[in-house]
């Protein structure tokens, strides 16, 4: 509790102590953005992963190398990892559901064990030193870009995009019949999300002097993570994601108090929420949980048959 | 000419579903597009708006080729329609689903939208005063339903409201897909009231519906589709007198070939009106009924299937129930065997109360249905069918006894008894369905559109098997589309139509009644 009570107490103290973990809840937050607009567009893709090591391998390896600027050095893993994203995307587009979520994690582990675990560029499974990181020089950087993303996101979901985003998540075949392209439309949100994963990925390479290509970095441990960033927050609207990433991220200090048992209440807490909130924390319903008794709340009404 | 269509082809397969339709819809027309179950309506709107592709011929709206072009494509030629099982974006408002119509002539707005620029929040206004006009024109309360989300509002609203949506599109062509399935009458006529609206308003409408009122009541002209082809084209009443559009609807009667169809052209008016007056009385109902239904109504949801329903079969007959598609045959058979629970009235079979009993229980105490479609397991030998047919009631050589007499009653069977049941021509198919059925030992069999989509001598052969089944003592009730058919083998017949019994009396007396006609062709 000791952690709570300081952000209250403390702030300037909480922010010098806690300035990783408060880079690491920005770059999860656009994660679970990334994760968002292919949700909202009907797209189950865990490929997320993938992008990011796109982006952080460019990066690193570009300072290392032709020692660019780590400005350079990131937009340049960002348009790469949208060119992957493309180049994947065309192919799994026809794909839906959980068959799209294998394929994305085909990828995911081809790209890891095929690639990155065997080049020798990447370090052969070693890992790689990055002596150009800056762990608390970029806690600016990454929340400014972390509010620029979840705004972006946000607007999008509000126009005309937006709603043919919907309308395909809801029904491609009525989607078709009102006019929407569905297959250009799906593939701009695979590669909005792809390069949202790679701006990320490439931003939390940074935050450490080395670059492990593990499973819990760019497997599918990490895909299942993000994931589960939306599935606990609820994919309707986009600080469900954002709101289950600050969660999922601070859960060690949540528990803190459970000290060795910190696994399995953590767990057996993730398991509540998903029964008793099934839309997520911030779904259909709103804040529900938190929200006092007598505040408005939208009509219900029972889903007709037929 | 707004729409034209030149020999359009559409195959499955061995299938013809679309056989070379030519068909040419006026502009500012109400162009009706009616057939049996199957006869390739749907494939064809679904070929025509970019669902299905084109194997041969051509489609144009106005000048614009629709042929090859993607569905999204053709919507943004101006070709709207609804769909059979109603597709609206159920988790979106009312609202939202008439502004995602919108999607074609909306500017896009993605960069605006990051800054919320002006004119953004202007065209927004402007699209939301639009759609909720279009919500009202087709009878929706906006104000008070717009905000809900699409799926939770009623069904007939559900289908208004894809009505709204078709029309955000601003079309020169409106497809209808039974727009009036699973409607009440008040609520058909209100569907009326608004095609008639639209059109006053300029707009060419293609509408495909089985009920015939509705049908032969709006349109202008009538196409007619049996088997995939185009079989009449006129105005309604030419069409709903022509023979071989009452035959493609009642069927044959086979080898008691029918020579005059009931009603069918050059009857008299009067006469006719006299004999449907006539009809009235009451028929004779058994004393002794094996099964006894009073007052049977059933609903899917907000849709009512089945209104009051109440007949009885006594044992050793053959009862039918005929009627056209979507009159509530098939939801009565599974009310009585326990797979629908009624919302009022009573079945009652020797004993057992059928709107309370398992489906199990009622299995065993010999009500026995043979489904819709068959339903037998493709993968499985014909001889696996059967043994499984006889798993839950006995073992060993009873059972094979049971079998070996089933083949010699279908002789088929038995020359296929290694083959998977899936590659069976589809008559092939139903005997095993009829045979997997009579190992039920059934006191009661329930036969479920056995001719469905079964060529003409493949029927003759079912109805034979029906008649020997019943030579032998089963009692059947029958549920048949095919008219003429079901009622030559009925010692008795109801006639349903929209979840109704309009009448009864013994197989004969319908088979010459003109009222039979326009339960399944309209007035």
């Amino acid at each position: 509790m000791d952690f709570f009570f300081q952000l209250f107490s403390d702030p300037v103290g909480f922010w010098n102590s806690h300035t990783l973990l408060i880079a690491q809840i920005g770059i999860n937050g656009i994660l679970a953005t990334s994760m968002f607009v292919v949700l909202f567009s009907g797209q189950l893709s865990l490929a997320a992963p993938g992008f990011m090591a796109v982006g952080a391998y460019t990066s690193v390896l570009m300072g290392l190398y032709w020692h660019t600027p780590l400005a350079l050095g990131l937009v340049a893993g960002t348009l790469l990892a949208g060119v992957v994203g493309a180049l994947v995307g065309l192919p799994v587009l026809r794909l839906r559901g959980v068959f799209l979520a294998i394929a994305t994690i085909g990828f995911v582990e081809a790209l890891r064990l095929g690639v990155i675990l065997n080049l020798p560029i990447t370090g052969e499974g070693l890992g790689l030193k990055n002596p150009s990181a800056d762990p608390l020089g970029g806690i600016n950087l990454i929340l400014v870009s972390f509010v620029v993303v979840v705004f972006v996101a946000w607007r999008l979901t509000k126009g005309r995009l937006g709603h043919a985003w919907a309308a395909i998540r809801q029904d491609e075949i009525a989607a078709l019949s009102q006019g929407i392209h569905v297959a250009r439309y799906k593939l701009l949100a695979f590669i909005l999300s792809a390069v949202m994963a790679g701006f990320a990925g490439g931003l939390e390479a940074h935050l450490n002097f080395f670059v492990d290509p593990g499973d819990t970095q760019y497997g599918v441990t990490r895909a299942v993570q993000i994931l589960t960033f939306a599935v606990l927050g609820g994919s309707g609207f986009v600080l469900g994601p954002v709101v289950g990433a600050l969660f999922i991220t601070l859960l060690p200090w949540i528990f803190e108090a459970a000290g060795p048992y910190i696994n399995i209440v953590s767990g057996a807490f993730l398991i509540a929420i998903i029964v008793f909130r099934p839309q997520g924390i911030v779904g259909r319903g709103g804040l529900a949980i938190i929200r006092p008794s007598w505040w408005p709340r939208a009509r219900a009404s029972a889903p007709s048959t037929g | 000419m707004l729409l034209r269509l030149d020999s359009v082809q559409r195959h499955f397969g061995g299938v013809h579903a679309v056989d070379g339709v030519s068909l040419e819809v006026e502009r500012g027309a109400i162009q009706g597009l009616i057939g049996p179950n199957g006869a390739g309506k749907t494939t064809l709107v679904n070929v025509l708006t970019g669902y299905v592709p084109f194997q041969a011929g051509h489609a144009w709206v106005g000048a614009d080729e629709l042929t090859g072009l993607p569905a999204f494509r053709i919507a943004a030629l101006g070709v709207a329609r609804t769909f059979q099982n109603i597709r609206l974006f159920k988790e979106l408002t009312a609202i939202e689903n008439v502004l995602v119509g919108m999607h074609t002539r909306r500017r896009d707005d993605t960069l605006a939208q990051l800054a919320t620029l002006p004119f953004f929040r202007r065209d927004q206004r402007g699209r939301l005063n639009e759609a909720h006009k279009l919500m009202d024109t087709v009878g929706l309360a906006s104000r008070d339903v717009g905000d809900r989300p699409a799926g939770t509002l009623p069904y007939g609203d559900q289908r208004r409201l894809e009505i709204a949506r078709a029309l955000a599109l601003r079309p020169r062509l409106l497809i209808l897909d039974e727009p009036a399935a699973g409607m009440n009458p008040s609520e058909k006529h209100r569907i009326r009231e608004l095609i008639e609206r639209l059109n006053a308003d300029g707009l060419t409408i293609l509408l495909i519906d089985h009920d015939m009122r509705l049908v032969m009541g709006v349109c202008n002209r009538v196409a007619v589709l049996n088997f995939g082809r185009k079989i009449a084209d006129g105005t309604p009443e030419e069409v709903s007198t022509d023979s071989g559009v009452i035959k493609a609807y009642l069927g044959s009667g086979g080898e008691r070939e029918v020579r005059s169809a009931p009603g069918a052209s050059g009857v008299d008016q009067a006469a006719e009106a006299d004999e449907v007056a006539g009809s009235g009385r009451p028929s004779v109902e058994p004393e002794n009924a094996i099964l006894e239904v009073h007052g049977l109504t059933v609903s899917y949801g907000a849709i009512t299937a089945v209104r009051g329903a109440s007949f009885s079969v006594a044992p050793g007959e053959v009862v039918a129930l005929i009627g056209a598609n979507g009159a509530g045959k098939s939801t009565i058979l599974n009310t009585l065997s326990g797979l629908l629970r009624p919302d009022y009235g009573s079945a009652m079979f020797d004993g057992l109360d059928l709107t309370a009993a398992k489906p199990s229980a009622i299995v065993r105490h010999g009500l026995v249905q043979v489904p819709e479609g068959r339903e037998i397991l493709a993968r499985q030998t014909v001889l696996e069918n059967l043994e499984l047919a006889t798993w839950a009631r006995q073992s060993g050589r009873g059972a094979q006894g049971q079998i070996a007499l089933m083949m010699k009653r279908f002789p088929i069977l038995g020359e296929r008894r290694d083959m998977r049941a899936g590659t069976l021509s589809g008559g092939e198919q139903q005997m095993l369905a009829i045979a997997r059925g009579l190992l039920a030992k059934p006191r009661l069999l329930l036969l479920d559109e056995p001719s469905l989509g079964l060529a003409p001598q493949m029927v003759d052969e079912v109805f034979r098997a029906i008649e020997e089944i019943h030579a032998d003592g089963t009692t059947i009730l029958l549920v048949e589309q095919n008219a003429l058919r079901a009622l030559a083998i009925a010692d008795r017949a109801y006639v349903i139509e929209t979840g109704r019994i309009q009448l009864s009396g013994s197989g004969d007396d319908l088979l010459h009644n003109p009222a039979v006609r326009r339960a399944y062709l309209g007035g």
